[in-house]
Order: structure tokens, then C-alpha cells, then sequence
């Protein structure tokens, strides 16, 4: 396994070093296209063929790998890959609005190499530093537009995102401390270690440790009230960034929260992480929905929406239970597959309206077919329609609240997703179908066929998280159970 | 056991530097040059490995003196270095404009190390050579930082405050987990090199196009 996972790694990497040597060319493209999807062939290897469910070293304790690893393993991965296909065709000749070019395809491999590795490092401080290098590569890819609105979207949130993580890593530290009297005074702290010495560790330090982790690590997955980065960076960078940071980076960070919350469940028991992970899984829920009421911004709007959905995976853990687990799990995949194509048809509207404003936007449909539908469809998929997957996964993680008695929280989900549905579904709708001219006149509109490689990307996430939505192949259904063993299948 | 007068004097050296360090992170919300808090972030990076340096020599670990010098170089040499290098010589003004004014700055410093030390009192946690409660500096410094980033609206001075808060980090780890393997030290020192590269960066693209280091005009996004 051990092989698999260092190919995986070494892949992006070598992607990134290949782009020093090679440049602003085509053929940076098309290495990162293979080394992505190398990649993401690698994850699917290390995690069904080696059975993740079982739990499983690998290069001595340098990584591991169980269910949680491998849900999380397989949302980044298929993000990574699907996100490189896209932007093989974002960045031919006017179409996106890339100007960093030559920095482009370094840093986005870098960006998939961090967020590769983060699910299957064992050690907690190592997970931290990956974590804290997706920061520093994704803030100037943010900026790789270059104007003054993505330089200050980038500041913001490299700022904000590094101070949360000085926060996170205290709560590591807390967690190291906690271990000292029954590990002793150097052991290494990964997470097999950690879990099996849980009931022994210090409890008052074990739950500071995770409030503060979750606090720190939450600034990324953007729970509010430390949300405040996310709208802007998600709404500012390229649509293929913004695809990868709602889809991997959210993911990647809960995943360290859920690391830690699986260490803590163990000491103090599920009800304190449980807590902790409804009010703010709630509290994100909330507010993001209602800010999707009142947003101009159809990019703004996603990135409320993606608030919104980390809101409703920390809801469904939070809830507890195996079937809301399962469906909360679940989720993180259908988000992935969703959000990417609801950011790549942004993408598609930006580069032929060259606005970010939706009132500026009408008629798409018309002009871009294929664009429209795929616009329209990412709308209703990522707002819960059936029969798309996240349809699927919010429905599990209600019917996992009625089953519990948990029915103020299973209502907050249904009232809020639905609040979220309206919001985002009203702008889109009228940007792909209703007839009328755009607010602000007639705009320059772009008239050119479909880029193939865009279509593609397009048409591979739709095709996930519709198919997802009808069916769930067995080694991903048993992967989902074996991660509710982990974090979120007990009451 | 160690011996009673060497054990006074470490702990006793101990102390005497936490409140340097403490009386560093206060003394940053006096200044409003951007010059000098660049240098008050490097004394106080000095005192943080000065006390890793002590803690190091006390528990006999090479670990963490080798950690100690490479602090020393990194945050009081190549970091405010870099730091002041990359952009403070691009923009004409040099004195940052102040949010909250220096009196409620200190007053609010002071509270929050009030805060701290309360919080951290409530933790069962012995901290390496540290009077009681171990955490309660670390914390501080880690509270005044936020504050500061909070209350100062220029890249230079965020930046500063975001390095005071990893120093409180960094000094929290030294005091609480002192054992934690010395890859792991080292990667996470290793780690903000890049971060300080990539925020030299930023910093210089925002000076370079707005001929300031200012970030009051940063508010095109809302909502």
C-alpha cells in the first residue's frame, strides 16, 4: 500500500517540478491532467484494493489509512483530477482570465499534493503541516486572476486561514499534553497511538484540545461565525480554484476536525464532540442559507452554499446515529462531485459574460446550450433535488434525526436546505431560462463552441452525483459504514 | 532530582524570560512604526528561543537546542529580515494608523492577559521549567496577537501580529509538550518559511500596486 500511496504523492509533485522546466506551455496541461488522474486512479487503488475499512499502516507509522481516511481520500482525489481536466481548457486562449499563468499548474499540483496527503498522514503535527501548505499555495491561486478584488480576497484569507490554524495546532499541542502522563514524555503523536491510549488521556485537556481544534481547523472548513474568508475567496478565485477549494480544501479541513473528534469521542465520550459539532454545523446551516437569499454574486452565492453544506456534514455527525454518520459521509462525496460542477458552469458563464453579477447574466440557455443545462443542472444538484446524490445524503441524515428523536435538528436541516434551495435556485434560473435582457443592457456576450475539455470535466461530475443518487456501488457503501464506526455512528 | 540552587536558577531564568516575553508582546501594542514592531517581534522571537534554548540545556536535549539556534536564525534573523526588506522599503509612510489608540490598546493587552492566565489556571497542565499555570504567557501572547492583527489595517503590521501569535504557539509547545519529536518541531518551523515567502508576497503585490501597505481601502467585498 505503502507504494500506491507515495506514487499518489509523488505524482502532483513531480507535476509541480515539471512546471518550473516547463512553463506557460500546453503540455503543463496535459502532464498535470495524467499526473491528476494518476493520482486519483492511485487513491481508488489504496483504498478498495487494500480494504480501508480495516485500518491499515503503511511506511511504518508515517501514514494511515481506515474508512474516515478513505472517504475523505476519494472526495480530493476525484476533485483533484476533474479539476485538472477543467482547467486544461480554462486556461487555453481566451477563455479564463488567468493571469499568473506561468504559476498556475505549479501550484495547483502543490495544492493536490497537500490535500492528497492530508487524509492518509498518521501523525497529527504532519496532518497540521499539510493542512497549513494548502493555505499558503491556495491564497495565490486565488490571486492568479490578478485583480485588486481576488489580491484582497487572497490576503484575507491567508490571513484569516493562518491564524486559524495557529489556533488549530494549540489544540494539538493540548492533545500531545494530554497523552504525556500515560505515553510519556516523547512519543509520536499519530493517530493509532492517540486512540487506543484515549480513555487514558487527560479529559479537561482532551476537550480543549478539540474545541480549539475544531475552532482552528473550522476557519477552514469555513463554520461560521469563521466563515468570514471563505465568500470572498471562493467567489474571486478561477472557477476551477474556487471547484477545488469548496469541493477538497472544506473536505480536507473537516477531516482533520473529525480526526480529532474521533480521539476526543474516545476520552470524553460522542456527546461533547456531538455538541460542538451541531452548534456549529447549525449555525453555518442557518445563516448560509440565508445569506443565499440575498446574494447578486452567482459565485458569492455558491460559496454561501458551500458553507451551507459543511454545515450540513457537521449537522449529520453531530446528530449521530449510523444512518445520519452514513449520510453525513456521504455528503462529503455528493458535495464534491456537485459543487465541482456547479463551479465549472460558473466558470463557463464568467469566461462568456465576463461578469460575476447574475443580473447581468440572462438568456444563457439560448446563447450556450450546454452551458445552461449544466449551470441548471449544478443548481439542482447541489440544492438537493432529487434524484441528485445530495438529495440522497440529506434525506439519510433527516431520516437519522426522526429516527433519534432529533427533531428540531432534522427540521432546522429541512426548513434551511430548502431556504438554500430558493436562494440559489431563483438566481440561476434566471440567468439560464427566463427570457428578458440583462439588467445593465446588453453586455458583450462570447459566442464560441464548447471547450471539450471543460464539457468533459462538466459532464464527468454530473454523472457522479446523479448515478450517486440512484445507486451506491458496494465497496463505497461499506467504506461509508466502516467510517460511522470511526466518528458519528454512536448516539 | 536536581540540585536546589541550579534548579532555582533555571526556573528563576525561566520565569524572568516569560515576562520579557510577556512585556514584549504588550510593549508591540505601543508601537506604530512599522519598522519597530518588525524589531519587537524579533526580541520577542529571541526570548522564545532563549526560554527553548534554557529548556533544551535543563532536560539535557539536543533536540531542542538544535530547535533553539534554528528559531534564533529563522524568526530573529531571516524573518524580520525578509520581512522588513520585502516591503517596508516600497511605501513612503512608515507610521501605521491605529484602530483602537494606544492606551485602550494596552488596557485591553493587559485584560486579555488577565483572561489568559484565568483561562489557563483552569487547565492541569506542569509546563517545563514555567511558574504556574504554564500556559497562561503562551496564551497571552496568542490573544495580543489576534488583537493586534485585528487592530492594525496594514499588511506589515498583520503580518507581525500573525507571527506573535505563532509564537505563542511555538512557546506553548515548548512549554507543554517539550518531548514532541524534533521532526515535528523542526517541519513546523520549516513550514513557516514558506508561509512568511508566500505573505512577503502578498504583501509586496498589494505595495506594489497601491503604493501603500494600507489595507483601509480593502473592502470591496462584502456581503
Amino acid at each position: 500500500m505503502a507504494v500506491w500511496i507515495l506514487i499518489m504523492l509523488a505524482l502532483p509533485l513531480a507535476a509541480a517540478a515539471g512546471g518550473v522546466f516547463i512553463g506557460d506551455r500546453p503540455a503543463m496541461g496535459w502532464l498535470s491532467l495524467a499526473a491528476a488522474a494518476g493520482s486519483f486512479a492511485c487513491a481508488l487503488v489504496v483504498v478498495f484494493a487494500y480494504d480501508a475499512v480495516r485500518g491499515r499502516h503503511a511506511l511504518g507509522s508515517a501514514f494511515f489509512l481506515d474508512a474516515l481516511s478513505g472517504v475523505f481520500l476519494i472526495a480530493v482525489a476525484f476533485v483533484y483530477a476533474v479539476v485538472a481536466v477543467y482547467s486544461a481548457g480554462y486556461l487555453l486562449p481566451g477563455i479564463g482570465h488567468i493571469q499568473l499563468r506561468r504559476w498556475y499548474w505549479p501550484l495547483l499540483n502543490l495544492f493536490g499534493l497537500a490535500l492528497l496527503a492530508t487524509p492518509v498522514l498518521a501523525n497529527l503535527g504532519v496532518l497540521w503541516v499539510a493542512v497549513e501548505l494548502t493555505t499558503v499555495v491556495s491564497a495565490l491561486l486565488v490571486t492568479s486572476e490578478g485583480s485588486d478584488e481576488s489580491l484582497e480576497a487572497g490576503w484575507k484569507y491567508i490571513v484569516i486561514g493562518s491564524a486559524g490554524l495557529a489556533v488549530g495546532l494549540l489544540g494539538i499541542v493540548l492533545i500531545y499534553a494530554a497523552g504525556i502522563p500515560s505515553l510519556g514524555d516523547h512519543y509520536t503523536p499519530t493517530y493509532p497511538t492517540l486512540a487506543h491510549a484515549a480513555p487514558n488521556l487527560n479529559a479537561s485537556l482532551v476537550r480543549t484540545g478539540f474545541a480549539l481544534a475544531l475552532v482552528g481547523f473550522g476557519t477552514k472548513v469555513g463554520l461560521v461565525p469563521m466563515h468570514a474568508w471563505l465568500p470572498d475567496a471562493h467567489s474571486e478565485g478561477p472557477s476551477p480554484v474556487s471547484a477545488m477549494l469548496s469541493g477538497a480544501l472544506l473536505a480536507a479541513a473537516l477531516y482533520a476536525v473529525l480526526r480529532i473528534g474521533a480521539i476526543t469521542q474516545r476520552t470524553v465520550g460522542p456527546s461533547y464532540v456531538h455538541v460542538l459539532l451541531l452548534v456549529f454545523g447549525g449555525l453555518s446551516l442557518l445563516l448560509a442559507a440565508l445569506f443565499t437569499l440575498r446574494q447578486t454574486n452567482y459565485k458569492r452565492l455558491l460559496a454561501y452554499s458551500s458553507i451551507e453544506h459543511m454545515g450540513i456534514v457537521s449537522l449529520g455527525i453531530g446528530i449521530g446515529g449510523p444512518i445520519a454518520a452514513y449520510g453525513a459521509f456521504f455528503h462529503v462525496i455528493v458535495h464534491a462531485a456537485g459543487k465541482t460542477l456547479a463551479f465549472f458552469g460558473a466558470g463557463g458563464l464568467l469566461s462568456r459574460y465576463d461578469t460575476r453579477d447574475a443580473d447581468d447574466v440572462r438568456g444563457v440557455i439560448r446563447l450556450a446550450p450546454f452551458t445552461g443545462a449544466m449551470v441548471l443542472l449544478g443548481a439542482l444538484a447541489i440544492t438537493g433535488v432529487p434524484p441528485f446524490g445530495i438529495f440522497r445524503s440529506e434525506l439519510l441524515i433527516v431520516t437519522g434525526g426522526f429516527l433519534h428523536s432529533k427533531y428540531a435538528l432534522a427540521g432546522l436541516l429541512v426548513v434551511f436546505a430548502n431556504v438554500a434551495f430558493v436562494g440559489v435556485y431563483q438566481v440561476f434560473h434566471r440567468m439560464v431560462i427566463s427570457p428578458g435582457e440583462p439588467v445593465a443592457g446588453d453586455r458583450t456576450r462570447i459566442d464560441r463552441p464548447e471547450q471539450p475539455l471543460m464539457a468533459i470535466a462538466m459532464v464527468v461530475s454530473l454523472t457522479v452525483v446523479l448515478v450517486l443518487g440512484l445507486w451506491i456501488p458496494s465497496p463505497l457503501n461499506r467504506l461509508l459504514h466502516g467510517a460511522t464506526t470511526v466518528i458519528g455512528g454512536r448516539v | 532530582m536536581p540540585t536546589a540552587p541550579h534548579y532555582d536558577f533555571v526556573h528563576a531564568t525561566a520565569a524572568l524570560i516569560a515576562i520579557l516575553a510577556l512585556l514584549s508582546g504588550l510593549s508591540l501594542l505601543l508601537v506604530k512604526q512599522v519598522h519597530e514592531q518588525v524589531r519587537v517581534y524579533a526580541v520577542l522571537s529571541a526570548f522564545a528561543a532563549g526560554y527553548t534554548l534554557l529548556v533544551g540545556i535543563d532536560r539535557v536535549d539536543a533536540a531542542l537546542i538544535v530547535l533553539a539556534v534554528w528559531t534564533a536564525l529563522i524568526k530573529v534573523i531571516v524573518i524580520p529580515i525578509s520581512v522588513d526588506r520585502a516591503v517596508t522599503r516600497q511605501v513612503s509612510e512608515h507610521e501605521v494608523p491605529l484602530v483602537v489608540q494606544v492606551p485602550m490598546s494596552l488596557l485591553i493587552g493587559v485584560t486579555l492577559t488577565g483572561l489568559s492566565y484565568w483561562s489557563a489556571s483552569a487547565l492541569p497542565i506542569q509546563g517545563a521549567l514555567l511558574p504556574a499555570p504554564a500556559l497562561g504567557m503562551p496564551l497571552s501572547l496568542v490573544l495580543i496577537g489576534f488583537f493586534f492583527m485585528i487592530t492594525r489595517q496594514n499588511v506589515i503590521s498583520q503580518i507581525v501580529g500573525l507571527l506573535t501569535l505563532e509564537n505563542g504557539v511555538f512557546l506553548a509547545t515548548v512549554a507543554i509538550a517539550p518531548g514532541l519529536p524534533f521532526a515535528i518541531g523542526f517541519l513546523l518551523l520549516l513550514d513557516l518559511l514558506p508561509a512568511v515567502v508566500f505573505y512577503g508576497v502578498f504583501a509586496r503585490l498589494i505595495a506594489v500596486r497601491a503604493k501603500t501597505t494600507s489595507i483601509e481601502d480593502m473592502a470591496v467585498l462584502r456581503g
